[in-house]
C-alpha cells in the first residue's frame, strides 16, 4: 500500500505566498466521479480468441481519448557509458499510442518519438538522432510494438507513414534510414519543397492538411519559426499537439521570430476551435524547479520536467515570443525557455529573478 | 611537526610505516633482490635530466553513442618508469580531466581525482591502487611503506570528485576543499608568490599558486621529467579567465619560472581543441580528432605575448589556447544552425 493520501488533506489551500492551488489529489481514485464517464471507449482488445475478422475501433470521442502517463521517463547516468536502462523506452499512452525516447545515453537530444494507430494505417512522428540500429534499433523496437498491435486488432499487417517535425532537425530525422525498404511503409521526405508536396501544403504556411489513418485523423500544421520546415500534428483521437522543436519544455531555439510568432498565433487559433489535451513536444531539458534547464551535450538530467505541457503554455510562449521579436534576448518562463536570435549556451544554468529560485545539486555528478 | 617539516622529511611522518622500511631506506641497498628486507635501492631522480617519456599518439576520446563505449573507465599512460598519466573517459564524464601520479622514492604525489564521485560508478581507486602496485612490483617495494598524498590543480570539482574514494585507504593524506586547507596542506604562508618544494622522496615536486580561472590553485613543477603542469589556469583548450589580473599576474610568474628552470612539457587538465584549432563545444561527449594534449614552451611564451597585448574582455586565440578573458564559462562556438531570414 503506498496510495492513501487523504483527498480532504490533499485539497487543503496552499500557502496564499505561494499563489498556487496545488490540483485535485485522488490516488486512490475521485468516488464522486461518474464511474462510467461518456469519453470512455472500448478498446476491444479482449474479445474472445476465436473471434473471425479485424477488429474496427471506433476512434470517435468526445475531448480526449482516455491515457496516462503514469511511469518515469529514463534519464541517463551518472556514467553514460554504464548506463544499464533500455535504448529506447516504450510507453503505452493507450492502445493506439505509444511513446518513445531515445536513452540519452546514446544521444544527448534524447529525443520523443510517438507512434499512433488507426483502423487503416500507423503513424510515427519523429525517428530519433541516432542512425546506427545497434545503438539506438528504432526499427525493431517499431516493428515490435506494430506486431502486437496487429495481433490484437486481428490484422496481418497495416501501413506504416513515418513523418518529422523538421526535416532538417538532425535530433529527429537520424533514424530514417533504418526504414528504407520496409514493406509497406511511405517516408515522408526531409526537404521543404518535397514536404510541401508530400503534406499538399502549397499555401505554406497557411494551409492545412491530414494524414487519415482510418477513423483517426490527424491534422498537419505548418510551424516554422524554430525550423524553417517546422510542423506540428494534431492528433484529433487524443487532443495533442505534436509540436516537436517548436514548443517544449527546454531551451527552444527559435530560428525565425516572426515566423515563430506566427506559427504560434495559428496553433493559438487552432486551439479555440479543437480540444487541446496536451503540448507533447520532441525533448525534455527543462529541470521540475522553475525556470531552469539542463545545457546541451548533458547525458544525465535527474531532476527533469514532465514530457506533456498544458494548452495554456502556449499563450504564454506566443505572449513572450511577441515580446522579444528582433531582439536577442533569452526569456525564462516556468516551463519553457526561449532563445532568440543568441547561441545555443547563452545563459546556461541561469533563470529569471522573477521566478521562484529552488537549490538543486546540479553539478557534482 | 609542522607543514614544512611535512614538505621536506617524508620520514619524520606521523604515517611513518615500519622500523624495517626506515632502516632499508637508510641501508642504500643496491637491488631488490639484493634486500633481505624486500626493501630496495634508492632511486636516483636528479641524474640525466631531463628524465625522457612519451605521449600516446591519441587518448581515449569518448565515443558517438556513450552507451557503447568500450574503453576503459580511466586511461593509464606511463609517461616513463616513475611517472603516469591517468585521463578520464569522455564517455564516463565530457570533462575527461587528466590526473598526474609522480613516484619517488618515499612517497606518491596523486595530482587531481577526475569528475565521478562514486566508486561504484568510476573506479578510480582501484586504477590508482593498481598503478602503486605495478610500480612498487617493479622497483621493490611495498605498497604499504610509500605515502600517498592526493591534492589537486585548483578548487573545482571536477579536480576532485573522487577524492573521498580514498577515505579509507592507509597511509594515504589528502587536501581539504577550502582554499585555507589547500595552502596549509603545503604549508604556504605567501601564496601564490611562495614557492615550496615537496619531497618525494629524492624526487622534487615545487609548488605555487596560479590563480585566474579561479583564486585557489597551484602550478606544479616535476624536477625528475621537468614538465609543467599549469591547470586549468593555461591549457590546449578554453582557459576561463575569471580574474585577469591574478591570471596575467600568474602568467608573468610563469615566465619567470621558465627563466630558471628548464621545462620539456606544459600539460594541464582537459583538452578541449581539435587537431585543426577547432573548439569542441562545451560538454561534448565525443572528440574524435583531438590535438595533443601537451603544449610547448614556445606555445606558452606565444600566449603570454598575445595576453600582453589583451586590454578588455573577450576571447582570443593563440593557436593552440583561447584565452576567454571574462567570458561566459562555455565554448566559443555556439551558433544556432538553424536560424534563418
Amino acid at each position: 500500500m503506498s496510495q492513501t493520501g487523504n483527498p480532504a488533506t490533499a485539497q487543503s489551500p496552499q500557502s496564499s505566498a505561494r499563489k498556487f492551488v496545488a490540483p485535485a489529489y485522488y490516488p486512490n481514485g475521485n468516488p464522486n466521479a461518474p464511474l462510467n464517464p461518456p469519453g470512455a471507449r472500448n478498446t476491444d482488445s479482449c474479445l474472445p480468441p476465436d473471434k473471425a475478422g479485424e477488429v474496427v475501433h471506433n476512434y470517435a470521442c468526445d475531448g480526449p481519448a482516455p491515457g496516462d502517463i503514469a511511469f518515469h521517463w529514463i534519464h541517463g547516468s551518472v556514467c553514460a557509458a554504464t548506463n544499464r536502462d533500455p535504448r529506447i523506452q516504450v510507453l503505452a499512452y493507450n492502445e493506439d499510442t505509444y511513446i518513445l525516447r531515445e536513452n540519452p545515453c546514446i544521444h544527448w537530444e534524447a529525443p520523443f518519438t510517438y507512434l499512433l494507430f488507426g483502423n487503416t494505417g500507423a503513424l510515427l512522428i519523429d525517428t530519433g538522432a541516432t542512425p546506427e540500429a545497434a545503438y539506438y534499433p528504432l526499427r525493431t523496437t517499431v516493428d515490435a510494438i506494430i506486431r502486437r498491435w496487429c495481433s490484437i486488432r486481428h490484422k496481418k499487417s497495416i501501413p506504416l507513414t513515418i513523418v518529422l517535425t523538421s526535416g532538417e532537425d538532425i535530433a529527429q530525422s537520424q533514424g530514417l534510414g533504418q526504414f528504407a525498404g520496409r514493406p509497406g511503409t511511405t517516408l515522408a521526405p526531409t526537404q521543404l519543397a518535397e514536404i510541401k508536396t508530400f503534406h499538399k501544403l502549397a499555401d505554406w504556411p497557411n494551409a492545412t492538411g491530414s494524414i487519415d489513418l482510418g477513423g483517426r485523423v490527424i491534422d498537419v500544421i505548418p510551424t516554422p519559426g524554430a525550423h524553417k520546415d517546422g510542423i506540428t500534428f494534431y492528433d484529433r483521437y487524443n487532443c495533442f499537439l505534436h509540436t516537436g522543436d517548436l514548443l517544449y519544455p527546454g531551451r527552444i531555439q527559435i530560428g525565425n521570430d516572426r515566423d515563430y510568432v506566427a506559427s504560434l498565433s495559428r496553433l493559438q487559433q487552432w486551439g479555440e476551435s479543437h480540444p487541446v489535451k496536451w503540448i507533447m513536444g520532441g525533448h525534455i531539458e527543462m529541470m521540475f524547479a522553475p525556470g531552469r534547464a539542463y545545457p546541451r551535450f548533458k547525458n544525465y538530467r535527474p531532476f527533469e520536467h514532465v514530457l506533456e505541457l498544458e494548452p495554456s503554455v502556449l499563450g504564454e510562449a506566443l505572449a513572450h515570443a511577441t515580446a522579444i521579436v528582433g531582439r536577442p534576448e533569452v526569456v525564462f518562463s516556468t516551463d519553457f525557455i526561449l532563445l532568440n536570435r543568441v547561441g545555443p549556451d547563452e545563459r546556461n544554468y541561469r533563470t529569471s529573478p522573477d521566478l521562484p529560485f529552488i537549490p538543486i545539486p546540479i553539478w557534482l555528478p | 611537526m609542522n607543514r614544512r617539516t611535512f614538505l621536506a622529511f617524508p620520514l619524520a611522518s606521523a604515517a611513518l610505516p615500519s622500523v624495517s622500511a626506515a632502516s632499508a631506506l637508510l641501508a642504500h641497498l643496491p637491488s631488490a633482490e639484493a634486500s633481505p628486507s624486500g626493501g630496495s635501492a634508492e632511486l636516483d631522480f636528479t641524474a640525466n635530466l631531463p628524465a625522457h617519456g612519451s605521449f600516446p599518439e591519441r587518448w581515449i576520446c569518448g565515443s558517438s553513442s556513450c552507451m557503447d563505449n568500450q574503453d576503459p573507465p580511466i586511461q593509464v599512460h606511463w609517461y616513463n618508469e616513475h611517472t603516469a598519466f591517468l585521463r578520464q573517459n569522455k564517455a564516463y564524464n565530457y570533462e575527461a580531466p587528466f590526473m598526474h601520479l609522480y613516484f619517488g622514492n618515499r612517497r606518491i604525489l596523486f595530482i587531481d581525482q577526475g569528475y565521478t564521485q562514486l566508486r561504484s560508478e568510476w573506479p578510480l581507486r582501484d586504477v590508482v591502487d593498481k598503478c602503486i602496485a605495478e610500480w612498487c612490483g617493479r622497483n621493490g617495494r611495498k605498497v604499504d611503506e610509500m605515502e600517498l598524498l592526493l591534492s589537486f590543480s585548483h578548487l573545482h570539482d571536477d579536480h576532485y570528485a573522487g577524492i573521498n574514494q580514498f577515505y579509507d585507504r592507509p597511509n594515504t593524506r589528502y587536501m581539504g576543499l577550502t582554499h585555507e586547507e589547500m595552502i596549509g596542506f603545503w604549508g604556504m604562508t605567501n601564496y601564490p608568490e611562495e614557492r615550496v618544494t615537496l619531497d618525494l622522496g629524492g624526487r622534487e615536486i615545487l609548488i605555487w599558486g596560479s590563480p585566474g580561472h579561479v583564486m585557489s590553485e597551484f602550478a606544479y613543477y616535476d624536477t625528475y621529467t621537468q614538465i609543467l603542469f599549469t591547470g586549468d589556469m593555461f591549457y590546449r583548450g578554453r582557459c576561463y579567465i575569471s580574474f585577469w589580473e591574478p591570471w596575467f599576474a600568474s602568467m608573468k610568474r610563469l615566465m619567470a619560472f621558465l627563466e630558471t628552470h628548464p621545462v620539456t612539457h606544459v600539460v594541464g587538465c582537459h583538452i578541449e581543441i581539435s587537431s585543426t584549432g577547432e573548439d569542441y563545444p562545451y560538454g561534448v561527449t565525443y572528440q574524435p580528432d583531438e590535438a595533443p594534449w601537451q603544449l610547448t614552451v614556445a606555445e606558452l611564451r606565444h600566449a603570454y605575448e598575445i595576453a600582453t597585448t589583451i586590454k578588455e574582455p573577450g576571447i582570443y586565440f593563440t593557436g593552440s589556447v583561447f584565452l576567454c578573458n571574462q567570458t561566459r564559462g562555455t565554448t566559443t562556438v555556439d551558433k544556432n544552425p538553424y536560424a534563418y531570414e
